[in-house]
């Protein structure tokens, strides 16, 4: 059945779906809906989710955490601020290898207060152990949230997982989603399983203090499951289409006329929409480009990605996300994989938007540089008038 | 094991733990297995508690724990609570965490609990600064103590826990000193009959940051009691019932000289007259305030 709702409503809908039991909600901008969502859900009735309102995004997670270590499927989602401020707890739930979903609108992080879109915020957790995936459609946001409880709860994983979708871009625009059907789901998505579960009878306890050596077999080995998911993934991913049937998850990243291309785009998210019709524009013209779009941060899809790109011209890579006083961490991870020409672009931060136009003069202007000499740099792009920023005291730069 | 309590076995702690001889927390872990039994399930906040369980993967408490960091016990523990719920589990959750895990870094989520009014027994081993990083002061550090961080004693009294978790409306508060097992007992036999939020606060002297001989904590968690510093209150439904060891606060004639209770101790070695009046005049605010309650 297609229905027409927001990135936000998919969300709630796929947790109605995966029959979680305990959600803990906190609002932050622009996730608030989905929180929203399943309030009334369960005020209708339609779920039995125990919903707890919180006090903060730190307790969120952690009462999300308790609910999964104790033997139940748990959820909660967040963004910008409200994901710093559960920071410590999402490193404490992946060193527990509980296997519980999280939500993340992104949204730039402050100061200054700033609540459009940018990924800075997601993609700051990529050390924390968590598996990470992007969406870039609200009926991507419903597919991987389902997708995610059956991938953090397979004995081969045990590792929480992320889903992120560009705030309000994603999380408030409406268009038409395939809502599979409730009994497909249950197919899908096995009761829960979870590595142990703190009962008295088990007598299983967690994280107390372990011997350097031991503390470093952990991270390893969940390094390892992270890295080994990738399998899974994929398995996951070919199984879903039984849920829906229009979907295609047989890769973890997806290209687009990228098979003869000489030039490849890489993005992530929303504007790969964008960036996907300036490459319409480009291949009129008989310009041979093609488009990367990464859906999974963590696991990093090396062999894929070498696949698929390797044999480019020359590679541009848009970051909406930033290290300051580095580059875009996309680009960062793209030239630690590839040894292709590279530039990267910093763009869209703190909600700037992109049209089509924009990405069809940064992507023709990289080629023009890519025939006279290598584009090896990274360059800030800003839409419109902004040439210059000037070096001096807080308020000169603006 | 006298004080009548023989036939109260614990596997609450098992042997080779690793806290410090003469360990208050010890003493308390091994009450609360006494009165709440088997069907225990703990979450254990950053603080001496986490060390004391030994070096996983084994661990020296008769209970499944979840190690957690200083500021999610409470709401790890709604968590947990809800999950067996829904699992049809009957078990009694337990939060354990210091002053500075309750009074301080922690104080929202417990907070925040508490006004939920979430089904588990929250408790507090009061040891009246951060031990397990070596004796800093914490909220809970009474006015004039020398802690590592207040060489010079501390400026300001004890944030008052008691009445703060008082005015959260809670269906069980109480005060309890690891001095008066048998009180601590009744009063957790009685908390784990209530449903809700249970709050309960525990003296626990520590040897190594109040400065006395680790033989003596006993002796000093019950000066404490006797001096009308510490008070063993117990309050359900709102209605305040002062414990027998304590009956005599209610009159300030009765009560033993505060300077029986600070001159055992090390941290109070330096104590000026003003401080003493301080202190003093902090214990009457508090029983007039249990006064005023009753
Ligand atoms: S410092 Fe105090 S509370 Fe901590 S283990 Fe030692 S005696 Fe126990």
């Amino acid at each position: 059945m297609m229905k027409i709702m927001s990135g936000n409503e998919a969300v709630a809908l796929a947790v109605k779906f995966s029959r979680v039991g305990v959600v803990g909600i906190y609002p932050i901008t622009p996730q608030t809906t989905i929180i929203e969502e399943l309030a009334e859900m369960r005020a209708r009735g339609e779920i039995d989710t125990d919903i707890v309102r919180v006090e903060s995004e730190h307790s969120a997670m952690g009462v999300t955490l308790g609910a999964a270590v104790a033997g139940t499927r748990a959820f909660t989602a967040t963004s910008s601020q409200g994901l710093l401020y559960m920071h410590e707890m999402i490193w404490w739930t992946a060193g527990s290898r509980a296997p519980v979903v999280m939500v993340v609108a992104t949204r730039a992080v402050g100061a200054p207060w700033n609540i459009w879109n940018e990924n800075t915020d997601f993609m700051s957790e990529r050390d924390s152990g968590w598996i990470m995936s992007f969406a870039s459609s609200p009926q991507e946001a419903l597919d991987l949230t389902l997708q995610a409880f059956r991938i953090s709860e397979d004995p081969r994983v045990f590792v929480p997982m992320m889903v992120g979708m560009d705030g309000f871009i994603l999380s408030h625009t409406k268009t038409n989603v395939y809502v599979p059907s409730q009994e497909d789901v249950d197919q899908f998505i096995p009761p829960r399983r979870q590595p142990y579960v703190i009962d008295p009878e088990t007598q299983e306890s967690m994280g107390n203090i372990f011997q350097p050596v031991h503390y470093m077999k952990l991270r390893q080995s969940i390094n390892d499951a992270i890295q080994g998911s990738i399998d899974v993934i994929k398995e996951v991913g070919r199984e879903y289409e039984k849920v829906n049937p229009l979907s295609d998850y047989k890769t973890l990243n997806v290209q687009y006329k990228l098979e003869d291309a000489d030039y490849a785009i890489v993005t992530m998210g929303a504007w790969s929409l964008d960036a996907m019709e300036a490459i319409d524009k480009l291949r009129e013209k008989g310009v041979k480009v093609g488009l990367y779009r990464i859906r999974y941060i963590r696991p990093w899809a090396e062999q894929e990605i070498r696949r698929s790109l390797e044999d480019k011209r020359a590679i541009l890579v848009f970051d909406r996300a930033t290290s300051l006083g580095r580059a875009g961490p996309l680009y960062l991870e793209m030239k630690a994989t590839l040894q292709s020409p590279m530039k990267g672009v910093i763009a869209g931060l703190g909600g700037v938007s992109m049209s089509k136009k924009d990405f069809y003069e940064v992507i023709s202007n990289f080629i023009e540089e890519v025939k006279f000499g290598n584009p090896n740099k990274v360059e800030w792009y800003y839409p419109g008038e902004v040439k210059y920023v000037e070096l001096g005291t807080p308020r000169s730069a603006y | 094991m006298s004080l009548g309590l023989q036939d109260l076995r614990t596997n609450s702690l098992l042997p080779g733990t690793s806290a410090c001889p003469g360990c208050p927390e010890n003493m308390a872990m091994r009450m609360v297995g006494m009165a709440l039994g088997k069907n225990v399930a703990m979450i254990v906040v950053a603080g001496c508690s986490s060390v004391i369980q030994g070096i996983g993967p084994k661990n020296a408490y008769g209970y499944p724990v979840l190690n957690i960091a200083f500021a999610a016990g409470p709401a790890a523990a709604s968590g947990m609570w809800r999950a067996y719920k829904q699992r049809n589990k009957d078990v009694t959750v337990v939060v354990w965490a210091g002053d500075g895990g309750t009074a301080d870094i922690g104080f929202a989520s417990l907070s925040g609990a508490a006004e939920r009014n979430e089904d588990f027994i929250y408790l507090c081993v009061d040891n009246e600064a951060y031990m397990n990083s070596g004796g800093q002061r914490s909220g809970s550090t009474p006015h004039g103590a020398i802690t590592t961080t207040t060489p010079e004693g501390k400026r300001g009294n004890k944030k008052e826990l008691l009445f703060l978790m008082l005015d959260h409306n809670v269906p069980f508060v109480a005060t309890a000193s690891v001095g008066y097992p048998q009180d601590l007992i009744d009063k957790l036999k009685r908390a784990k009959d209530v449903n809700g939020f249970r709050y309960i606060q525990i003296l626990t002297p520590d040897p190594y940051g109040w400065l006395f001989d680790p033989s003596k904590t006993a002796e000093v968690a019950k000066l404490a009691v006797q001096t009308c510093y510490w008070p063993l209150i117990e309050v359900v439904e709102g209605k305040v019932k002062v414990s027998n060891e304590s009956l005599h606060c209610l009159k300030k004639e009765t009560r033993r000289p505060l300077k029986d209770f600070l001159s055992v101790q090390g941290r109070y070695r330096r104590i000026s007259e003003k401080d003493y009046e301080e202190l003093e005049k902090y214990v009457d605010s508090l029983w007039d305030r249990i006064k005023s309650m009753s």
